[in-house]
């Protein structure tokens, strides 16, 4: 039965479909204590006191840092072969609050509502001091990378062109439909804590919540519901969550904590965020010699577990698809008083992209050369490559990437008095998956197939593409095999779903784990043959088990956009879109369609209409929909799109990544297409028409 | 985001509705603006007065004379009519420019003019149309003109104590042709410009929106249409006092467009 | 204060303050959960329910005010079971990923094509824009629409 690589429509979407899902907010605890924030209208200050009235209305209990002495702060995860302070988020606030919408206190009350109001009525103290909104003038690094690879100097010394540009991405908001949110139940009797949150993965939130509130992991359940999107923002333990817990092991309450679209706005971890200097080193010919970044990260006010993440991540890949032999590159994550940053959608390789791709262009206008043949005489042919900055790229042909993308998006270069058309290429190359995923199979009583899956849902598909490759390889019918996912008693200890992994890691752990079965099931049959029910009979409980552990593999492509500016008011249209990718082999093209054309829309909207903006004194101008805008349906353009399928050699299913590759890929194509309309002239998204006007003036 | 505690009132005539009106008190009409306000405690009034079962006022009388719409008719309603459509239609150009179907269908024409937002589609419109908006008070009636009712960003000359009852527009001219263009950052979101335009052979009256404080009628534009100018002169003459270049164009290619629409 | 609305064809009755938003009421107090809320100002649509048929936000509308009247919501839309050409579509066209905006689409949409049973693919796309999808990228969602458009014309 040939299920992999079939468009199968999901089996998810019957429950979505009839308003059958639960996710977070659907849960409804009788009697729990309901929690809002106060959270801090400053984006720096110093706390002098916080002072609760007695008697509030509604309201079980107000919790402040002083009640947390024994819970400790976020920890920080490191970054390989750079530093990172130690320093990690504080649940609440104690003396300081470094960004405006920092939580400082929380209500437990009958009702949000009266939660609330109650919120309003906490008296702290603040007071205010100057706030650091700039990464550059920043005084204050939280993390540094720094890595020099072959003769930089030599190659700009005796280089025929040295390419000078700067470029930067803004921050924005990951803005899933569904916010966060956390419930916990306290089970004193047992010792049991039980949390359910809308996470990425059951995994970094048991170990989050053990080591911040120093309990035993066997102690701690997770569950995770149905979630509406995270991009990111979901994946590492949020503050809010740890104060849920804490306080329900203080109250011996249910506690629940339903973020709000102006909480989300204003404390979820952003994106991007980074500026970067950039020098490229070419010979006369337009061969790229060697590449130099500076580059600084606005990180916000803490470090939250994985802020410094995707800036590593960035500075790996500034060779991009080239073959650059020599580079010096500098990361450095400068402290400022805004919310946080971590992964969203891309997490460092949007910005990698976007930062050589426009050099690129830059040196093609510079040198004179067409920037498809700049690109060209550069790209890495022979795969696998080692970089020069240390990363292996285990397969890839970015050659027919281009070429392909070249086709697909008819190029179209005019101008005449009412409007400009340009056109641009944006390559990219990115890491996905590694580390390790889990999986365990089990013979059912009826002959079906339990799989519980490491990976965890929230939007993916998981259940079906899983479904697909087990059922493949046990050679039954999708309907007799079940996945589950997310609760952490359930499903065996993994890493769970974010950085494109789940079907490189967690369908190579699953068809490994359903292939162990299978054997252990042939073994039984003994070579008759038998239905997986009469061999279930014969020898009842018939599990196996698989950790498949790998490292990082490549996805790559090519995006190039047509776009036309009009002159009377600067407005920029993207006319089409052409969406290359290679993720090597594909499990499932119409799912694999639908991540390529979300993750696009939202790498168009940085480049229209996203960008998460504080005022002078660090106030968001985003904390609501006013403020920060997403596109809708009627914006998006026809996107053409593509697969390549360059099988990696690092799983059993020659699969990579193809969750990021549409926000990764975007941004440089469009800004490349608009530089062409504008004659050269370079602008950062968003592409506001105020910018365009006066740029085509 | 939930709103904070008020009193609650829902008055089924506008004659209970009157002596509950105060300045402490909100009219909560389709709620489209009201609600986010309240949600996100923008807005903490001491009691919120439900129109809502006010059926009286929820009215499209084009039967003779001027089209009189009452203030609860919801945009919705507005954009279906077939008499509004025919006999003016830039309402029906304005209205369908109004947030989406799911605004409209609780949105009210009142209360997008009391509440005056700056970026608002029906003001304009009703400007460029001579509307004159009708009050009542426990204390008496009076008239305004819509090119006098708006004073500020969500700011009228209703007193607090006063409920507008009813938008009338008279009947237009023979010949009168209408034009509409907005542009806003994604379809549906809050407009940043607009223009709305009334123009036939002897009279233009064309008002800008989202290019200052209040939506206003751009006069000398309009003395520049009669006298003949085509319509990109006129649309210069309209953004003329805008400071900020960009806006200043983008207004008056929106006002050309509308200009342009209008007399075809 | 209380109230009494009709959902679905059923009676649901309950105690509300004058500030209760309708959207949770029907969540909360109806248990109605297939209708979610991701904004509570009126933007990203998730909350869309049906009033007498109309489409508005109930995240935009204060419970007491739905008091005597008629909702319909998402678990209303297949009463029978068999899915509506709408949802069929949504399925075959990958119009939906993590689901969370999905009700709120199906409740616009059906309204839409109720009123507009023949659009035109700009008509489709600006009846869309009043929902929010941070997923799909919306093409599956137009494409989902034009197709149910396309059977209910047809009589499927």
């Amino acid at each position: 039965m040939n299920l992999v690589g079939r468009p199968v429509p999901r089996r998810e979407d019957e429950r979505i479909l009839r308003g059958r899902t639960r996710y977070l907010d659907d849960i409804d605890p009788p009697g729990a204590a309901h929690v809002a924030f106060v959270r801090s209208p400053f984006a720096h200050a110093r706390i002098a006191s916080v002072a609760v009235p007695d008697d509030l209305d509604g309201v079980f209990a107000v919790i402040t840092a002083a009640d947390l002495e024994r819970v400790g702060d976020l920890p920080v995860q490191g970054i390989e072969g750079g530093e990172v302070s130690a320093e990690g988020h504080p649940v609440l606030a104690r003396d300081e609050v470094r960004y405006a919408g920092q939580p400082v206190a929380a209500v437990l009350a009958e009702s949000r509502a009266l939660a609330e109001d109650a919120a309003e009525l906490v008296e702290v103290d603040y007071e205010p001091l100057d706030p650091v909104l700039d990464a550059r003038s920043s005084e204050v690094t939280m993390s540094r990378w720094h890595k020099v690879a072959g003769d930089v100097d030599g190659a700009f010394a005796s280089a025929a062109h040295v390419v000078r540009a700067t470029h930067a991405l803004a921050r924005l908001a990951p803005v899933p439909m569904e916010p966060r949110g956390a419930i916990a139940s306290y089970d004193q009797a047992e010792d049991q804590l039980t949390v359910w949150v809308s996470a990425q993965d059951s995994h970094r939130q048991l170990a989050g919540l053990a080591k911040v509130l120093d309990r035993p992991e066997e102690s701690i359940h997770v569950i995770v519901p149905d979630v509406g999107g995270a991009f990111g923002s979901k994946g590492a333990p949020a503050p809010e969550t740890m104060l849920v817990a804490a306080a329900a092991l203080a109250t011996g309450r249910t506690v629940k904590w339903a973020e709000d679209r102006e909480e989300n706005f204003v404390a979820s971890y952003q994106g991007r965020g980074v500026e970067a200097d950039v020098e490229l080193a070419l010979d006369e010919d337009g061969r790229m010699l060697a590449l130099r970044a500076r580059m600084w990260a606005d990180l916000g006010g803490y470090l939250m577990p994985t802020t410094a993440i995707p800036t590593h991540t960035t500075a790996m890949l500034m060779c991009g698809v080239y073959d650059i032999r020599a580079a010096d590159v500098e990361i450095v994550g400068r402290r400022t008083n805004k919310v946080p940053t971590g992964p969203y959608r891309g997490a460092g390789r949007p910005e990698a992209a976007y930062f050589v791709e426009c050099t690129v262009d830059v040196a093609a206008r510079e040198l004179g050369i067409d920037p498809l043949e700049l690109r060209r005489r550069n790209l890495i042919r022979d795969l696998p490559y080692e970089t020069a900055l240390g990363w292996t790229y285990d397969s890839g042909d970015y050659a027919r990437c281009l070429d392909a993308a070249v086709e697909l998006v008819r190029p179209e270069r005019h101008s005449d008095d009412e409007r400009v058309v340009g056109t641009g290429f944006g390559m990219y190359v990115e890491r996905a998956g590694g580390q390790f995923e889990t999986a365990e199979a089990e013979l059912l009583p009826d002959g079906r197939v339990l799989v519980r899956s490491g990976s965890s849902p929230h939007g993916q598909g998981h259940d079906t593409t899983f479904a697909q490759l087990a059922a493949e390889r046990l050679g039954v019918g999708i309907d007799d095999v079940e996945l589950r996912f997310g609760d952490s008693r359930e499903v065996p200890r993994g890493v769970g779903t974010f950085a494109s992994r789940s079907v490189a890691m967690g369908g190579s752990a699953v068809v490994q784990a359903v292939g162990a079965l299978k054997e252990k099931c042939d073994a039984v049959a003994g070579g008759r043959s038998m239905s997986l029910r009469e061999i279930a009979e014969a020898e009842p409980g018939l599990r196996a088990s698989a950790r498949f552990e790998s490292d990082l593999v490549f996805s790559s492509g090519a995006y190039g956009a047509v776009v036309e500016i009009e002159r009377a008011t600067g407005r920029l249209r993207v006319l089409r879109l052409a969406a290359v990718d290679d993720a090597g082999t594909i499990v499932n093209p119409l799912l694999a369609e639908g991540q390529v054309i979300g993750g696009t829309a939202q790498g168009l909207g940085q480049c229209l209409v996203e960008q998460a903006a504080y005022d002078e004194e660090g106030n968001p101008t985003f904390a609501s929909f006013v403020g920060y805008s997403l596109l809708t349906a009627a914006e998006m353009p026809p996107v053409v799109t593509a697969f390549v399928e360059s099988a990696s050699p690092l799983n059993p299913l020659g699969a990579k990544g193809i969750g990021e590759g549409g926000s990764i890929g975007t941004p440089g194509a469009v800004a490349n297409a608009v530089a062409d309309a504008l004659g050269g002239v370079r602008i950062d998204p968003p592409f506001t028409e105020d910018k365009l006007w006066r740029a085509l003036r | 985001m939930k709103p904070p505690p008020f009193a609650y009132h829902a008055p089924q005539s506008v004659e209970e509705a009157l002596p509950l009106l105060a300045e402490e008190a909100s009219v909560l009409a389709g709620g489209q603006s009201l609600v986010p306000l309240l949600n996100l405690r923008l807005a903490r009034p001491e009691a919120v007065v439900d129109l809502g079962g006010v059926a009286e006022l929820d009215y499209i009388d084009a039967r003779e004379g001027p089209l009189r719409i009452g203030a609860m008719t919801r945009q919705a309603t507005l954009e279906r009519s077939e008499p509004v459509s025919r006999g003016w239609p830039l309402l029906r150009k304005a209205v369908r420019h109004v947030g989406h179907p799911q605004i409209r269908s609780r949105g009210t024409v009142g209360g997008s003019v009391a509440h005056a937002d700056p970026a608002a589609e029906l003001p304009a419109a009703l400007i460029a149309l001579g509307a004159r908006f009708h009050l009542r008070s426990a204390g008496g009636e009076r008239t305004v003109d819509a090119s006098e009712f708006f004073l500020g960003p969500l700011y009228t000359v209703r007193e607090p104590d006063e409920l507008l009852v009813e938008i009338e527009v008279p009947e237009q001219p023979d010949g009168t042709g209408s034009g509409f263009a907005e542009h806003a950052r994604t379809h549906g979101d809050f407009a940043t410009a607009g223009a709305a335009a009334a123009i036939c052979p002897s009279r233009a009256r064309i008002a800008l929106f989202g290019a200052g404080p209040v939506p206003a009628r751009a006069e000398a534009a309009e003395r520049a249409v009669a006298e003949g100018a085509a319509p990109r002169e006129a649309a210069a003459l309209a953004a003329e006092e805008i400071d900020d270049e960009h806006r200043r164009a983008l207004c008056a290619e929106l006002a050309r467009r509308a200009i342009e629409e209008a007399m075809r | 204060m209380r109230i009494a609305v009709e959902i679905n064809g059923s009676a649901y009755e309950g105690e509300v303050e004058p500030r209760t938003l309708l959207s949770d009421f029907i969540r909360h107090g109806a248990g109605l959960t297939g209708t979610k809320v991701g904004c509570e100002q009126g933007v990203c649509g998730a909350c869309t329910v049906q009033l007498d048929g109309e489409p508005v936000r109930s995240c935009l509308m204060l419970a007491v005010q739905a008091n005597g009247r008629s909702l319909r919501t998402v678990e209303g839309l297949s009463p029978d079971g068999e899915f509506h050409p709408l949802q069929r579509a949504f399925h075959e066209a990958h119009a939906l990923q993590c689901g969370f905006c999905t009700p709120g689409f199906l409740m616009s949409m059906e309204a839409f094509l109720r009123e507009h049973p023949d659009p035109d693919d700009e008509e489709v796309r600006e009846a869309l824009a009043g929902n929010l999808c941070r997923c799909t990228g919306y093409l599956g969602i137009i494409e989902a629409v034009e197709h149910a458009a396309r059977e209910m014309r047809e009589g499927r």
